[in-house]
């Protein structure tokens, strides 16, 4: 990477006084012949000078192929959308461009140059920077501290920087002020990071990004987090950026947000481009939404015949603020005997608060849980004792993992006869209970002395549902109970809801695996940013309808396919 | 008791309170440094006293510029083992830093036993005298209580403000407080948070072996089992007290070398009615009244005692 190619800001400010450093970035940039004056595509014209291209670019974790010889390309001056479910390889691709990750195969050009970082400051130093949903800035320092810790050399410079180097803090917060000056930001330098909104941290490290030299920049789930007023101030600032000539990779899956602001769209699923590079102005939002969901294929389920009984779960009203997340907001649910309801959306948007609620775990702000009629809102104890089973989507959180598998067994009754007599633990009750109850629910190896921790990934999935399903459950709340499972032990998680559900249990299955949600469930709900935005049978479950009122899409079934409810048109969104 | 009231007495006790802060300074500057990067060194009270002894053992051959050299490079290469241990292999830095008070502690008993025939004569230095500084230092009470030191504590008082200037003046700084709070997010701003931790690591046994060696080479002149006397201990409350700061620890380290200072002189005055041992408790009484009210309020750097393991 020559000098030249990459000036950055932050180093003319560095190179002397505060006045000869004080040129715009799109003076910065256009000095160098980086990047045009908005989304102008012209194909021919940049085919040679992609700000990045990547071909055919794989990589597995495991036995997992989370990205499959995927293409991508990024113009300049362009913001080009990355979208996709949960687990599509969106973030994989996004830290593969960085430099975080390293691919198994393909090649990586990046303005016109071959690319092949091998850890993360290559990419930075190639100007690369990676907004994570996850900020990155240390919270006990100040913005202006942040800019200067661990800032990379600048490019082409060989020659050590001395040791200590002086910390110049008024320097440093000259130059936060003047970047936020021309981006029209309010980023306070001298505040500790800590302190500070989560919109304006992040509006801090795009600034400190820029600062450091980044030419092009990707925004990982960018507005998850933000309220609608914050994630229009992002708009306004991608495309600010972007018309200055700092072209952006924007991975999400929020369709609404993206007809505003970005000028071509990606979809992954499973690892592989579905669509590449769409036209945003020309796309059907719709056709894009069914895409990322894609096939959905009921045929494979052999579900059994189950009969439903009386109503044994309910929840009515339940209201839970949250400290991330749009918690939970008037959700009610009835399940009866023998059903089984799949809860799908996309993580965030309440799940997590669902689950706690409906076993007792947290309680609501308002709202009512009932087990058989008797009330549990709000106490585990109650909830346990009336017969709920829970099959956390953190397995760390529900197995003790340098317990044994024996101890993990009876977590749930450790003082109970035939385990305890007079407080005294007996060992071969213990011992042979846990024999019998590995061997039934297949864990492997089922050696009752074993650490929990030690077994694979199935296995602890197993392990947790023989302890929770042991009794027959009166409700099984799971959430995501095949997630990153291989398919052997997933078929044997799904066979035990079944046989749960078989046995007079109401099981609830809270997943963004929709797959898994349409293999077991018979009704659906789908929860979207806190509230259930729709309810149907799943013989009803298309991918369109799904797609649709996940990515936060109004469901019109008469098809007609309306662009962005949300849109409310910042400058250049569509052009 | 009648001296009480003397002016005397009290220039002696405060002229000692600062020459018995000398160590004190030295050892939580250092360790300063180090938890501030989330490394703690509850191995203090060794590296210590091996700088202590290998700084009057090197003195006593070489001379006193060789010997202080030593001390600190003693404590160095014991901290080189805790960087070893904890920063690179991730042992639990409790369980090390108790190791190493033991090690160290037992190590030069054992060798001061090896080296001293029984009943023979213990290696002896001359401890180093004041500096008369021509006006300042003839001031009444002012200046022979706080400005006729030696050269030691001259030393130790003028890297007060060099710790300072590194902790927040300089990017070093900055990495040291970012590894000690949030390595995670250190890391992920380009930091090298091994090797900060390591550096600051190292430069805490440095300045730990110094404040041995200014027991023994600067204080006392000879070496005995146990000299540093829970004198790491006192560093680490020090720390505490003034929360990681570095002029702080100056002023804290003087609070217990006066208790320290009150304590003896005491003995003088009151031994009659009130039990030596009684008086030597009370820089430890301090400590633990101090503890109790100060640690309430503590803000420990966030990520201190935690070793970093990078994800992937």
């Amino acid at each position: 990477m020559s000098s030249d190619a990459n000036p950055g800001i932050a180093n003319e400010a560095r190179a002397g006084d505060a006045g000869v450093g004080s040129g715009s970035i799109s003076q910065a940039r256009a000095a160098h012949g980086i990047g045009g004056p908005g989304p102008d595509h012209d194909n021919d014209g940049y085919a040679a000078a992609l700000a990045f291209e990547g071909l055919g670019v794989s990589r597995a974790f495991g036995a997992t192929q989370a990205l499959d010889r995927v293409d991508f390309d990024l113009r300049p001056g362009e913001i080009h959308a990355l979208v996709g479910e949960n687990g599509a390889g969106k973030s994989t691709l996004a830290k593969i461009v960085a430099g975080t990750l390293r691919a198994d195969s393909g090649t990586l050009r990046l303005f016109g140059e071959a690319y092949s970082p091998r850890r993360r400051s290559d990419g930075s130093a190639a100007g690369v920077a990676h907004v994570r949903q996850q900020l990155s800035l240390v919270r006990g320092l100040t913005v202006a501290q942040n800019i200067e810790l661990g800032r990379p050399r600048r490019p082409g410079t060989t020659a050590r920087r001395p040791w200590p180097r002086v910390f110049n803090a008024s320097e440093a917060r000259a130059e936060v002020e003047r970047l936020a000056a021309e981006l029209d930001l309010s980023v306070p330098a001298d505040r500790i990071v800590d302190d500070l909104p989560l919109a304006v941290r992040q509006q801090a490290e795009i600034l400190i990004s820029l600062a450091w030299g980044a030419r092009l920049l990707i925004l990982d789930e960018p507005s998850s987090a933000l309220g609608p007023l914050e994630t229009e101030a992002l708009i306004t600032l991608c495309l600010r950026l972007r018309d200055e000539g700092t072209p952006i990779i924007y991975i999400s899956h929020r369709l609404p947000e993206l007809a505003e602001l970005a000028d071509r769209l990606t979809v992954l699923r499973q690892g592989r481009v579905v669509t590449a590079g769409t036209d945003v102005a020309a796309a059907d939002l719709r056709r894009i939404a069914e895409l990322m969901v894609g096939d959905i294929s009921l045929l494979e389920v052999r579900r059994p015949d189950l009969e439903l009984g009386e109503v044994r779960l309910e929840a009515d009203g339940l209201l839970l603020a949250a400290e991330h997340g749009p918690g939970l907001r008037d959700v009610s649910l009835s399940v009866r005997a023998g059903e089984i309801v799949g809860v799908v959306g996309v993580a965030g948007n309440g799940q997590e608060e669902l689950a706690g609620v409906l076993t007792g775990q947290l309680r609501p702000d308002a709202g009512v849980v009932r087990i058989d009629g008797t009330e549990v809102t709000g106490s585990p104890g109650a909830a346990i004792g009336a017969g709920v089973a829970l099959l956390p989507e953190d397995r760390t959180a529900g197995l003790a993992a340098d317990f044994t598998l024996a101890e993990n067994l009876i977590a749930r009754r450790v003082a109970d006869a035939p385990f305890a007599r007079l407080g005294v633990r007996l060992r071969a009750a213990v011992r042979r209970h846990a024999r019998a109850l590995a061997e039934r629910f297949d864990v492997r190896p089922p050696e009752p002395a074993l650490r929990a921790g030690s077994l694979s990934g199935g296995n602890q999935q197993k392990l947790m549902a023989a302890r929770e399903m042991e009794r027959d459950p009166a409700v099984l709340v799971a959430a995501g109970p095949t997630k990153g499972l291989d398919p052997h032990a997933g078929r044997a998680i799904r066979d035990r809801c079944f046989e749960t559900a078989g046995r007079g249990g109401a099981v609830v299955i809270i997943s963004a695996d929709l797959d898994e949600v349409a293999e077991l469930a018979q009704r659906v709900v789908v929860l979207s940013g806190g509230r259930v935005t729709d309810r149907f049978g799943v013989e009803e479950m298309t991918s369109a309808r799904l797609g649709a009122v996940m990515a936060g899409l109004a469901w019109d079934p008469s098809g007609e396919a309306g662009r962005s409810p949300a849109g409310s048109g910042a400058p250049g969104a569509t052009p | 008791m009648g001296k009480l009231a003397e002016l005397t007495f009290w220039t002696a006790t405060f002229a000692g309170g600062m020459r018995l802060a000398t160590p004190l300074i030295f050892a939580s500057l250092g360790e300063t440094i180090a938890q501030r990067a989330g490394v703690l060194n509850i191995g203090l009270e060794g590296f210590m006293i091996i700088g202590a002894l290998t700084s009057l053992y090197v003195t006593v051959e070489s001379g006193i510029a060789v010997g202080l050299l030593a001390g600190a490079l003693a404590g160095a290469a014991l901290a080189l083992l805790m960087v070893l241990l904890c920063v690179r292999l991730n042992a639990n830095q409790v369980v090390v830093g108790f190791g190493l008070t033991i090690l160290g502690v037992g190590l030069t008993g054992y060798i001061f036993r090896l080296t001293t025939p029984l009943g023979g004569e213990r290696r002896q230095v001359n401890i180093l005298g004041e500096i008369h500084i021509p006006g300042l230092s003839d001031i009444p009470f002012l200046g022979e209580a706080f400005l006729s030191n030696s050269w030691m504590t001259w030393l130790a008082l003028g890297l007060v403000p060099i710790v300072w200037w590194l902790a927040q003046r300089t990017v070093f700084g900055l990495e040291v407080r970012a590894v000690g709070e949030d390595p995670d997010a250190a890391f992920a701003r380009g930091v090298n948070v091994i090797r900060v931790r390591s550096i600051a690591t190292l430069l805490s046994g440095l300045m730990a072996g110094l404040g041995g060696a200014a027991i023994t080479t600067g204080l006392v002149g000879v070496f005995e089992p146990a000299i540093t006397a829970g004198r790491g201990f006192i560093a680490l409350i020090v720390i505490i007290m003034v929360r990681w700061s570095a002029w702080g620890v100056a002023v804290g380290s003087f609070a217990f070398g006066l208790a320290d200072a009150l304590g003896t002189n005491l003995r003088n005055i009151v031994s009659d009615s009130v039990p030596t041992e009684a008086l030597q408790m009370i820089p430890f009484f301090v400590a633990l009244v101090i503890l109790v009210i100060g640690a309430r309020r503590a803000r420990m750097p966030k990520s201190l005692g935690f070793n970093y393991v990078p994800d992937r």
